[in-house]
């Protein structure tokens, strides 16, 4: 194909994608940014200033960053026997058929299932009664609590599937060598599946953060609007309060926290071999 | 042996945690009230779901706007995928990430900028903007997953059909598209569920006189506490899985064309 | 008591369909046992069974007399060197070898003195601080080598462990490792389908036909006496001619193949009237017919070798290959020839059903 008319080909192809995606997500969020940025007399980190100082974007900013990390490593925690399990089960292929459920559930589906559960007549309540162990029914819902168990449900497959992933790439020669010198099966998973599987760690961990930072609905429903996270306080900044300035202020701090961690995940993935 | 038990359990405890919730959801909607176990059984809720009109008008609405932003998205990521795998060009790898971005920013971000953009235009119709941001929304899985599938195609096909005599776009509808049917109509499927699922943007741009079906659940769950939430989610999996065999069988009727 | 024992060892992934039933072998000390099969025959079974890696459904395995049939693999104490070499990527050479030798809880001096001896039985001193990124395949494998050796094993145990190096390279290793498993004095297991690897490298040779041992002998045995079909074929013997056995003694027998008679030896299972079948080697042939067997044919091909050309040869029904140095008497295609042959070197088998 000549030159010129290749090129011209190829940006016809792209140029329709382009520029939708520019219009309509660069555009809005530059609008956003430059918004945030001024006040009355022009530039201005004023609106910066003003949310900061306020405890309500004080206690959902840290509450979203403690509640990211705790998901995380939960995530991590369970995640690791998990998957080794898996990996080397028979039924594995099943088991992550069935790991992938969650992901396919609407979110709404997902949540309210958490509130016949958790709710103040629901199935641990019940049981913690019925066991004797509590006379009133515990407040389960609302509470930070609610909100971990139920977006560890919604990312621990992003996890799950990291970590398989990546002890798939480990040979199972490897693991045998490391048992016919010696090392018994656990001495040789942490010697070497451990090891050989940290960057599928990562990235799950990289995922599973974002995720977790970012998620609306889940939080809407388990928190409700006394426990906040960022996203839904911006939500409630924007269409109950109509506090634009402010809720423009949250939107870049999410947009820019985001960014910021998948650079990350971008030049991890750029090291692994 | 001891190892085998502590393997046992962990999976069940974790399977238990992930699908558990999902479980109980679908007995309780066989209940006279949502607790469970389920008290007096009855399947009333669902017959009752379904004549709820703002229910049947939701869902008609979250069916019109998934289908119609999916085909927008497919219309703009096919040819954007074909053009990322069939050619290297300068920036290419720029243009692969301003395709991936709306993955990266937050749902609710993305409709929370959107809804700050239409506003400036006055009266900016509610549907119109439904439809563009769910489109945004969709456009990276309809060029990453046609992408995937592009990337097991040999172009050599293609090669050989123009060098024939086949004009190029001939030869791209009938020698590339029916050979990543498979990809693409897995694009659609996954498309159409994050449409169809879909709160954080929906929510952001609705408008009086639209409802979408996951939003009118939120509305609901918010005054009432009763089964048919439940009756209606098991409804809707059913719905998500029928879409997936559907679009599994026309793969399979596809093999013989 | 022999060494190794394995007694009747029946294995199968599913379970109407055996891969070993009822095998059984005896490997003396110190010997070099090789295992010698085509693809598929269930060499690389053996060696996993042993290792402890497969659960039998049947049999025992015996090492100076102490029964391993349950025993965990880490327990074993047996050298496992890879087709793949499976060298742990993050250690370095250093602590590759280190490994074994930790879990056995050496002192850090011990540790270092026989890394280094093992390191120069390898030829590889100096090269402790690389990672397996960072060796060549001979390197690679001598690493795995030295790994397995270093631990001072009971058994080594090597599945074709040169199959991934090339062809000068093979050489090479071929020699070096009969010379390490001389000085080591080691009992060793190999598995492989190179015929001539196997007869290098051997004291003595299994032959594994789809599960079940056909031979087992020195490497001079199998070659000059293999007992079936399925050896004589896996150690480069060629189908010469296909006939009926019309008389036969103690040691040889007589065919009519078509309008001549050929004597050749006798072969396990040949009856007087059957069909048999007559093998040779290709390079048993004589020009003249001073030989007892004269054959009668004509050059389809002619094939260049360099000291040597290989001709392909009809006689009536067969075709057979003919390897001649190159000297006097040069044949062209199209011509026909008379052959000779020796009939201690011929062997008959009784003609598969």
């Amino acid at each position: 194909m000549i030159g010129k008319l290749r090129v011209y080909r190829i940006w016809l192809l792209i140029l329709p994608g382009f520029i939708f995606v520019c219009v309509l997500l660069f555009l809005p969020m530059a609008h956003i940014i430059i918004g945030s940025l001024k006040g009355e007399e022009g530039w201005t980190f004023s609106n910066y200033l003003r949310a900061f100082s306020k405890s309500a974007f004080q206690i959902s900013y840290i509450r979203t960053l403690k509640l990211g990390t705790l998901i995380t490593v939960l995530a991590i925690v369970i995640g690791y026997p998990t998957a080794y399990i898996v990996y080397r089960s028979k039924w594995k292929g099943v088991m992550m058929s069935l790991a992938l459920i969650p992901l396919m559930t609407t979110a709404v589906v997902r949540t309210f299932a958490w509130f016949v559960v958790l709710g103040r007549n629901g199935l641990i309540n019940q049981v913690l009664k019925s066991l004797g162990i509590i006379e009133s029914s515990l407040k389960l819902l609302y509470t930070e609590g609610a909100i971990v168990v139920g977006l560890l449900q919604l990312f621990f497959p992003l996890m799950l599937f990291s970590l398989i992933s990546s002890m798939e790439n480990i040979s199972t020669d490897i693991e045998e060598a490391a048992r016919s010198l010696g090392a018994t099966p656990l001495q040789a998973f942490f010697a070497i599946t451990l090891p050989l599987s940290m960057d599928g760690m990562i990235i799950g961990s990289i995922l599973v953060f974002a995720g977790s930072i970012s998620a609306y609905t889940t939080p809407a429903i388990l928190g409700g609007t006394r426990v906040l996270m960022l996203s839904t306080l911006l939500y409630q900044r924007a269409m109950t309060l109509m506090d634009w300035n402010g809720a423009m202020v949250i939107a870049v701090v999410m947009f820019l926290s985001t960014l910021i961690i998948n650079w990350l995940l971008r030049r991890l993935r750029r090291e692994m071999p | 042996m001891k190892k085998l038990n502590w393997s046992l359990l962990i999976i069940i405890l974790v399977f238990l945690f992930l699908l558990g919730p999902l479980l109980i959801l679908f007995f309780s909607s066989f209940g006279e009230t949502l607790t469970f176990p389920p008290r007096n059984l009855t399947i009333a809720w669902y017959p009752k779901v379904i004549g709820m009109r703002f229910f049947r008008e939701a869902f008609k609405t979250s069916l019109i706007l998934g289908f119609g932003s999916t085909l927008a998205a497919l219309f703009l990521g096919i040819p954007a995928a074909y053009a990322l795998t069939r050619f290297s060009f300068i920036g290419k790898s720029v243009i692969e990430n301003v395709f991936t971005s709306p993955l990266i920013v937050p749902a609710l971000v993305i409709g929370f900028s959107l809804l700050r953009f239409f506003v400036q235009f006055g009266n900016f119709p509610i549907l119109l903007g439904l439809f563009l941001g769910h489109t945004v929304l969709l456009f990276p899985y309809t060029v990453r997953v046609t992408s995937a599938s592009l990337k097991n195609f040999d172009f050599q096909i293609e090669e050989a059909a123009i060098s024939l005599g086949a004009p190029p776009l001939k030869s791209f509808f009938y020698m590339v598209l029916p050979n990543i049917r498979v990809g693409v109509l897995s694009a659609f499927i996954l498309s159409f569920a994050t449409s169809f699922n879909n709160v954080p943007v929906s929510l952001m741009l609705t408008g009086p006189g639209m409802v979408m079906l996951p939003i009118q659940m939120l509305t609901y769950m918010e005054y009432y506490y009763d089964p048919s939430i439940a009756a209606l989610s098991v409804l809707i999996m059913i719905f998500i899985v029928l879409i997936t065999q559907i679009t599994e069988r026309l793969l399979g009727l596809s093999k013989y064309l | 008591m022999e060494y190794l024992e394995l007694i009747n060892l029946t294995f199968g992934y599913e379970k109407d369909k055996p891969v070993l039933n009822n095998f059984s072998l005896s490997v003396s000390k110190g010997d070099f046992f090789s295992i010698l099969g085509p693809s598929g025959c269930g060499k690389t079974t053996i060696i996993r069974t042993i290792a402890g890696f497969l659960e039998l459904r049947a049999g025992k395995i015996k090492l100076k007399g102490r029964d391993y049939t349950y025993m965990p693999p880490h327990n074993r104490n047996f050298g496992l060197v890879y087709q793949s070499y499976a060298l742990f990527p993050h250690f370095t050479v250093f602590q590759n070898l280190a490994f074994g030798l930790k879990i056995r809880k050496l002192s850090e001096k011990e540790i270092h003195q026989k890394i280094i001896s093992a390191l120069i039985l390898v030829n590889l001193k100096g090269l402790e601080k690389r990672y397996p990124g960072q060796l060549s395949g001979g390197q690679k494998q001598r690493v795995a080598l030295a790994r397995a050796l270093v631990v001072e094993p009971d058994l080594l145990l090597l599945d074709e462990p040169l199959s991934n190096l090339d062809a000068k390279l093979r050489d090479t290793m071929r020699s070096e490792l009969r010379r390490l498993q001389k000085e080591v004095g080691i009992t060793t297991i190999y598995v492989t389908h190179d015929l001539v690897e196997a007869l290098a490298l051997s004291d003595k040779i299994v032959i594994i036909n789809q599960g079940k041992p056909e031979q087992i002998g020195t490497p001079e045995v199998l070659f000059y006496n293999p007992k079936s079909l399925f050896v004589a074929n896996f150690m480069g013997f060629q189908e010469l001619a296909r006939g009926r056995v019309i008389k036969m003694n103690e040691r040889m027998v007589e065919m009519q193949v078509e309008d001549e008679v050929l004597k050749a030896r006798r072969g396990a299972g040949v009856n007087v009237g059957s069909i048999a079948i007559l093998v040779n080697r290709v390079g048993s042939f004589e020009y003249s017919g001073k030989q007892e067997n004269k054959l009668k044919g004509r050059i389809i091909s002619k094939i260049f070798q360099g000291d040597t050309a290989l001709y392909f040869v009809s006689m009536g029904e067969s075709l057979f290959r003919v390897e001649m140095p190159l000297g006097s008497a040069l044949w062209k295609e199209e011509d026909t020839i008379v052959l000779g042959t020796d009939p201690n070197l011929c062997i008959a088998f009784p003609a598969e059903e």
